[in-house]
């Protein structure tokens, strides 16, 4: 890619889950050979289906998980090595997450503003009354009151739950947020304010955002560029609107014809877009790779669907 | 996307995006709440307060945790008072005596008719009524019921109100006192098996893998040795005492504990909410004791409670086979062991520490019952 700055940069990841030993040892290959780049102040949407492994992507990267190969690079540093205290706390200083489950991702038996300073906390935060005041601040921020402070998580409803979540991340002012289907829990009104919450204080504050979900009409609201992951693998990134507009992958078309339509009419026609990778992918003779179709565009395919991608999009060899 | 055939007009459908207008995009704003907040504890407590048989087990439980405190001050006899002129006395209690109950009666069986005129085996007045007359050999013999206060000649003011054991002691005395240093080794080794069982298996629970494998048959071998054996070695080590059997109860009774919270932390740690802390930044110690073992309390207090009873039991079947505290100093299960030797005799003398010790098994179970409702209400009647 470009010598253009990233502030994050993901190459080669991957992360397998094994189970059982011997002959009984089985390899999921949660995340395969991933390679992606995030610039800054931009939000980088991850889409695909359930179990494609997005998840396992943005934990990988904050070190939930540690990755089985490739690089993680954050604002010139490395921080998929050995796990080191100094290594640690970098990480969390630099990246929060932002979890899908607004009723598991909170601690039942925490109050929310234990939950929301504990961030502060953990960085050596002493003061009490300070730790309250920036706690109350934050929670104004994200639309709760300061009377919400003192209230247990299930005495809330799940979009209030969710910004208490948001406010969880942002507190501590990371400089990246992996936000992992923030919104795919909530109602549909409410994923709006949710996702206009974050919106607000990305601009705010500068936020660089991953942002996971497999909802494609809220990434494409909410993000500069998107990644379209299948199986564990990064099948085509572009821009946004360049996506949309003209998508390669036949994963990518089929993602996109599954889209309802707001408009009765012609959502009762619409015509879905089945993928098999057997039948349309011939990788017999060639191997695939991740090519950059025209810039910014990236897609994985062997050297004759390259050809006829760019055929497609009428750009000469 | 294809567009089929329809009626809507052309203006309708493409409608600039202009002249949509923003019906509602202002900052949210929540209000607050009218409710008082509630925390888990308070919440549990309240649903507690509403179950009867959790409150009446309780209002048991403290009264005979109170009994064993202030009883053995009050009876006027000390647990290790002899006085063998006075033993195997039966219950005598004042105001109840009237009713023909507790009034310090037995029936003598097998005594010559004749005797009975005879003030020095039967004094003035301690007879109250012949029960049984027939013949044996030629000679005739009577059953009969005697004031065995008087029969033995024990002050009139004098009140055993569970009688008497072998020795002449209080039964009372003896009943109240031994069910409070049944109680103080079943909190103490209760206490100590829940500390050991709740570190131990919250290392094991939380950092899993290869750990966990040998920590958990650390257990499992621990677990195989034979607890009398283990006891008996104990008491020749240290001598019989209540240090002795708390120390057997401990070797191999935190294990449960362990087991239970380990599981707990299976459950618990790959939650959000502790993935969520750990990418803030939190240290184990503090997501282990701060995040995730509050969410184990409630099946950890219903362990212990229901461990209490077992402790007491167990304590009471190591006295009773003769592996107790030194004597003169009474437990229940020592007195149910005295009583059981004369049980046919003087079954008061089994009875009073068996409807205490049953009474306490009861109430702990069902008070444990009712706590794990409260704090759980999500297994409610789930045994």
């Amino acid at each position: 890619m470009a010598e253009e700055k990233y502030l994050l940069e993901v190459k080669n990841l991957c992360r397998h889950f094994t189970s059982g030993k011997g002959k009984n040892k089985l390899t999921v290959k949660a995340v395969d050979d991933v390679s992606f780049a995030v610039r800054p102040a931009e939000t980088f949407g991850l889409v695909g289906e359930s179990g494609c492994g997005k998840t396992t992507t943005g934990r990988t990267i904050i070190r939930l998980y540690d990755p089985t190969d490739g690089k993680v690079i954050f604002d010139g540093r490395e921080i998929s090595g050995p796990m080191t205290k100094e290594l640690r706390q970098y990480l969390t200083d630099n990246i929060a997450m932002i979890f899908q489950d607004p009723i598991e991702s909170l601690n039942p038996r925490m109050t929310i503003e234990e939950i929301v300073g504990e961030g502060l906390a953990v960085r050596g935060m002493k003061d009490k009354e300070e730790i309250r005041k920036m706690v109350h601040e934050m929670l104004e921020k994200v639309g709760l009151t300061e009377e919400h402070a003192t209230r247990y998580p299930h005495e809330f409803s799940g979009g209030q739950r969710q910004r208490v979540g948001i406010a969880r991340a942002m507190i501590v002012k990371p400089r990246m947020i992996i936000a992992d289907e923030p919104v795919s829990a909530l109602d549909v009104s409410i994923q709006a304010q949710v996702i206009n919450l974050l919106n607000d204080l990305k601009e705010e504050m500068g936020l660089t955002i991953l942002f996971i979900a497999h909802n494609l009409s809220v990434v494409k609201y909410f993000s500069d560029r998107i990644g379209v992951m299948y199986y564990g693998r990064l099948v085509e990134v572009a821009n946004g609107d360049d996506l949309y507009a003209k998508p390669l992958h036949p994963y990518t078309k089929a993602l996109l014809s599954a889209i309802p339509e707001p408009n009765p009419i012609t959502e009762r026609t619409r015509q879905r877009v089945d993928y098999d990778p057997e039948r349309d992918h011939d990788y017999s003779e060639e191997q695939p790779t991740m090519v950059e179709v025209e810039p910014d565009h990236f897609v994985y395919c062997s050297p004759s669907e390259l050809k006829a991608y760019r055929k497609q999009l009428g750009i000469a060899d | 996307m294809k567009y089929i055939d329809h009626n809507i007009p052309e203006e309708i459908l493409n409608i600039p995006a202009e002249q949509f207008e923003l019906v509602e995009r202002e900052n949210i704003k929540d209000e607050k709440f009218k409710t008082e907040p509630i925390g888990f504890f308070k919440d549990a407590m309240r649903r507690m307060g509403k179950s009867k048989p959790t409150m009446i087990s309780l209002y048991i439980i403290v009264a005979i945790i109170i009994a064993a405190l202030i009883v053995p001050l009050f009876t006027g006899y000390k647990y290790d008072e002899q006085n063998v002129s006075f033993k195997n006395l039966p219950p005598k209690i004042p105001g109840i005596e009237k009713l023909g109950i507790a009034d310090g009666s037995r029936v003598l069986t097998n005594r010559k008719a004749s005797s009975l005129e005879d003030p020095d085996r039967f004094p003035e007045g301690c007879i109250i009524e012949i029960v049984n007359e027939y013949e044996y050999k030629g000679t005739p013999v009577v059953d009969v019921k005697v004031d065995y206060y008087k029969y033995l000649g024990v002050p009139e003011d004098q009140y055993h109100w569970f009688g008497t054991d072998y020795l002449g002691r209080d039964l009372m005395t003896r009943l109240f006192r031994g069910t409070r240093i049944s109680l103080l080794i079943a909190f103490f080794s209760v206490i100590t098996n829940v500390i050991i069982g709740v570190i131990y298996g919250a290392i094991s629970g939380y950092y899993g893998g290869k750990v966990d494998m040998l920590m958990t048959h650390f257990a499992e071998v621990l677990d195989g040795l034979p607890y009398i054996v283990m006891t008996i070695l104990f008491m020749i080590l240290l001598g019989p005492g209540m240090f002795s059997i708390i120390l057997a109860l401990c070797v191999t009774g935190w294990i449960g504990t362990s087991r239970l919270i380990r599981a707990q932390f299976y459950r618990f740690k790959g939650r959000e909410y502790v993935l969520a802390a750990r990418t803030l930044g939190v240290k184990d110690i503090t997501l282990i004791f701060r995040h995730i073992l509050p969410n184990t309390v409630g099946p950890l207090i219903t362990r212990a409670m229901i461990a209490i009873p077992g402790a007491i039991f167990s304590e009471s079947f190591l006295a009773y086979i003769g592996l107790g505290i030194s004597p003169p100093e009474p437990s229940i299960g020592i007195l149910l062991a005295d009583g059981q030797n004369v049980l046919l005799q003087y079954p008061n003398q089994t009875l009073f520490p068996a409807i205490l010790i049953s009474l306490l098994m009861i109430a702990f179970n069902l008070f444990a019952n009712g706590l794990r409702d409260a704090l759980d209400p999500s297994q409610r009647g789930e045994e």
